[in-house]
C-alpha cells in the first residue's frame, strides 16, 4: 500500500492530510503509533503502514494549570493516554474539558486531528 | 556483573539547595563549592589534584545558562586541567548515572581516585521557560506539542494509580507532609520548615487559618500545577551543586577509617514515552536497575535501612518504594498516611526531606542522594540521623522513567 518511509516525517505528512498512521511489524504483528524503524518487540525490520480509527478509552489524563510557554495562555487545559481501538496508545489534548473532575480513566474518546500553528495533533474528545 | 575491584566515596559535599541564596553564582561557582566541602571533608586530608578523573552530571546548563561544554569548563575551573572530564546528560538522573560511569571507571582499575558530581542553575529563567526547558526530557514531538509536561506526566501516572488501587490524593499529601518534615531537620534543604509551619506563614498573609496539614494542602494556597497534582505535591526549581570523591577499595582507608561502599549499582532504560509503557502504575526501569543493585551487593530490599527515592512529585515516591520491593503494590502511599516511611518508622524514606523538601536541582540530585547516604551510614546525619543506618539504597529516575540508576550503599 503506502511507500513512505518509516519516519517522524511520514506520520507528519499523514497526520497533516487527515490521516492517523501506525505501523505494524510483519513479524509478531506488534503495532506502532507513532510508527519506528525497528520493532521494540521483536527486533523485526520488516514493518507495514496500518490506518489507525481514533477511538479509544482514557488511560490516564491530566488537566495542566502550568503550561509550557509554547501553550501559554491556553491553561487549563486537559491531556491524556489514549488506548486507542487495535492496541496502540498514545498521548493527545482533550478538548472542551477545563476541570479534573470532568474526566474518568476508563472514558470513551474519539480522536480528531486538529490544525494549529506548529503542525496537525491528534486531540480526542471525550464520547 | 562482578566488579574487578571495589569502590568506595571518601568525602562528600554539597551546596544548599535554594532558589534564591545562590543569585549571582553561575553553575560552574556552585559546583566548584561543592567539590571544595567535599575534599574538606576527607578525614585524613585530600588535595584536589591527587583526582584522576572528573564525572560530571549535568541536565542543561545549555539551556539554562547559556553554557555547553561544561565538562572541560569545570576541570578547568577546578585547576585540574589536563585530566579527562566527563559530562552525563541522562535528565534528572544526570549524576545518578555519573556515580555508575565513575564507580565503573575505577572497579576497571583506569583510575583510583575520581570525582563525581552534579549542578544546575536553574533560577536564572522564570517557571515557564523552566518548564519548558524541562519538558525537552519527554518526547518532543510525541508528548511535548500535545501538552504534556513533568508535572502534568507524573499527574496522568497518578489518576491511572488512583484508578487502579483505589487510593487517593490523601496519600500523596501523606508523603508531602513528611518529606518536609525531614526537610525541616536539614540544613542543606532548601525548605527548612515543615507544612504546618507555611501553612502559618502563609495564612497569615491571606487572613486565612488552618486546623492542619490536610485543611490546609487542600486549600487555594496550595493550587493544582497538573491536576491532581498541586503546588505542594511537586518539588522546587532550586539551584544546588553535589560532590563526592571516589577511591578504590585498595586506597580508601587511607583518606577515611570510615569509607562508604558502593556495594551494587545498576542502570536501566524504559520506552522514552509514558504512553508506550505497558504498566502506567509502575516503573520498571527501577524494577531492573534496583535487581541489578541489590544482586551485586548480595542483599534483599529487607536488608534496606534507610533510602533515598526520586520524589520529583509525590506520587513518584509511591511508584519508587513499591518498585523497589520496599512495599507491597498499592501500599505505597498507605506506608506514608501510617508513618511507616518516617524517620523513625519501619523503612525511612527521604530522611533528608526528598526532592519535594530538598529541593531539586535536576543535574545534582543523584551525587546529593549519594551524599545523604554517606552522611547517614557513617552516623553523621545529626538530628534526621537513621538509628543503626548500615545499608542505604539511593534511586534517581529520569524524566518519567526512561532511565532509572539505583546503588546501594554500606560501611
Amino acid at each position: 500500500m503506502e511507500e513512505k518511509p518509516f519516519t517522524t516525517g511520514s506520520y507528519k505528512e499523514f497526520l497533516e492530510s487527515g490521516r492517523l498512521m501506525a505501523n505494524r511489524c510483519r513479524s509478531c504483528g506488534d503495532v506502532h503509533l507513532p510508527p519506528r524503524p525497528i520493532c521494540p518487540r521483536c527486533g523485526g525490520r520488516s514493518l507495514e503502514w496500518m490506518e489507525i480509527q481514533g477511538r479509544g478509552t482514557l488511560q490516564a489524563f491530566t488537566v495542566v494549570h502550568v503550561p509550557p510557554i509554547r501553550l501559554r495562555g491556553r491553561q487549563p487545559y486537559a491531556t491524556g493516554i489514549v488506548k486507542l481501538e487495535g492496541g496502540p496508545r498514545i498521548s493527545g489534548l482533550i478538548l472542551d474539558v477545563k476541570r479534573g473532575e470532568d474526566m474518568n480513566v476508563g472514558a470513551e474518546v474519539e480522536g480528531v486531528i486538529v490544525r494549529e500553528e506548529d503542525g496537525a495533533k491528534l486531540c480526542f474528545r471525550l464520547v | 556483573m562482578g566488579l574487578f575491584r571495589n569502590v568506595a566515596i571518601v568525602g562528600a559535599g554539597m551546596t544548599r539547595f535554594h532558589n534564591r541564596i545562590h543569585a549571582g553564582k553561575t553553575g560552574r561557582d556552585l559546583f566548584v563549592e561543592a567539590v571544595l566541602e567535599a575534599a574538606d571533608s576527607v578525614d585524613k586530608g585530600f588535595e584536589l589534584r591527587e583526582a584522576e578523573a572528573i564525572f560530571i552530571g549535568n541536565y542543561s546548563s545549555d539551556s539554562f545558562e547559556g553554557q555547553g561544554h561544561t565538562a572541560a569548563l569545570i576541570a578547568d575551573w577546578l585547576g585540574l586541567t589536563p585530566r579527562p572530564s566527563i559530562r552525563v546528560e541522562d535528565a534528572c538522573a544526570s549524576s545518578g548515572v555519573a556515580i555508575n560511569m565513575a564507580a565503573l571507571a575505577v572497579a576497571s582499575g583506569a583510575y583510583d581516585l575520581v570525582i563525581v558530581g552534579g549542578f544546575e542553575k536553574m533560577t536564572g529563567k522564570e517557571t515557564e521557560e523552566v518548564t519548558e526547558i524541562l519538558a525537552m526530557a519527554a518526547d518532543a514531538l510525541y508528548e511535548v506539542p500535545v501538552g504534556f509536561t513533568f508535572p502534568g506526566l507524573y499527574a496522568a501516572i497518578a489518576t491511572a494509580y488512583f484508578k487502579r488501587y483505589c487510593s487517593s490524593w490523601e496519600e500523596l499529601a501523606a508523603i508531602s507532609i513528611k518529606n518536609h518534615r525531614n526537610g525541616a531537620l536539614n540544613e542543606k534543604a532548601h525548605f527548612q520548615s515543615d507544612i504546618m509551619d507555611m501553612a502559618r506563614r502563609l495564612g497569615e498573609r491571606h487572613n486565612m487559618t488552618f486546623k492542619d496539614e490536610l485543611e490546609f494542602l487542600r486549600s487555594p494556597l496550595n493550587p493544582f500545577v497538573a491536576y491532581p497534582l498541586r503546588l505542594f505535591d511537586c518539588c522546587p526549581i532550586s539551584d544546588g551543586a553535589s560532590a563526592l570523591i571516589v577511591a578504590s577499595s585498595d586506597i580508601a582507608k587511607r583518606y577515611t577509617d570510615t569509607p562508604i561502599y558502593i556495594k551494587g549499582f545498576g542502570q536501566a532504560s524504559d520506552t522514552f514515552s509514558l504512553h508506550d509503557r505497558e504498566e502506567l502504575t509502575e516503573l520498571k526501569a527501577t524494577r531492573i536497575a534496583a535487581s541489578q543493585a541489590y544482586k551485586m551487593a548480595g542483599v534483599s530490599p529487607k536488608d534496606i535501612d534507610v533510602a533515598d527515592v526520586h520524589d520529583c512529585f509525590t506520587i513518584a515516591e509511591v511508584l519508587a518504594v513499591e518498585d523497589l520491593g520496599f512495599f507491597p503494590r498499592g501500599q505505597g502511599g498507605k506506608a506514608a498516611l501510617e508513618g511507616r516511611t518516617s524517620l523513625d518508622g519501619e523503612r525511612p524514606i527521604n530522611p533528608d526531606g526528598g526532592l519535594k523538601a530538598k529541593g531539586h536541582p535536576v543535574g545534582a540530585t543523584g551525587a546529593a542522594m549519594a551524599y545523604e547516604m554517606f552522611k547517614q551510614l557513617r552516623g553523621e546525619a545529626g538530628r534526621r540521623q537513621v538509628d543503626d543506618a548500615e545499608i542505604g539504597l539511593a534511586q534517581n529516575v529520569g524524566a518519567s522513567g526512561a532511565t532509572v540508576v539505583v546503588q546501594v550503599y554500606g560501611r
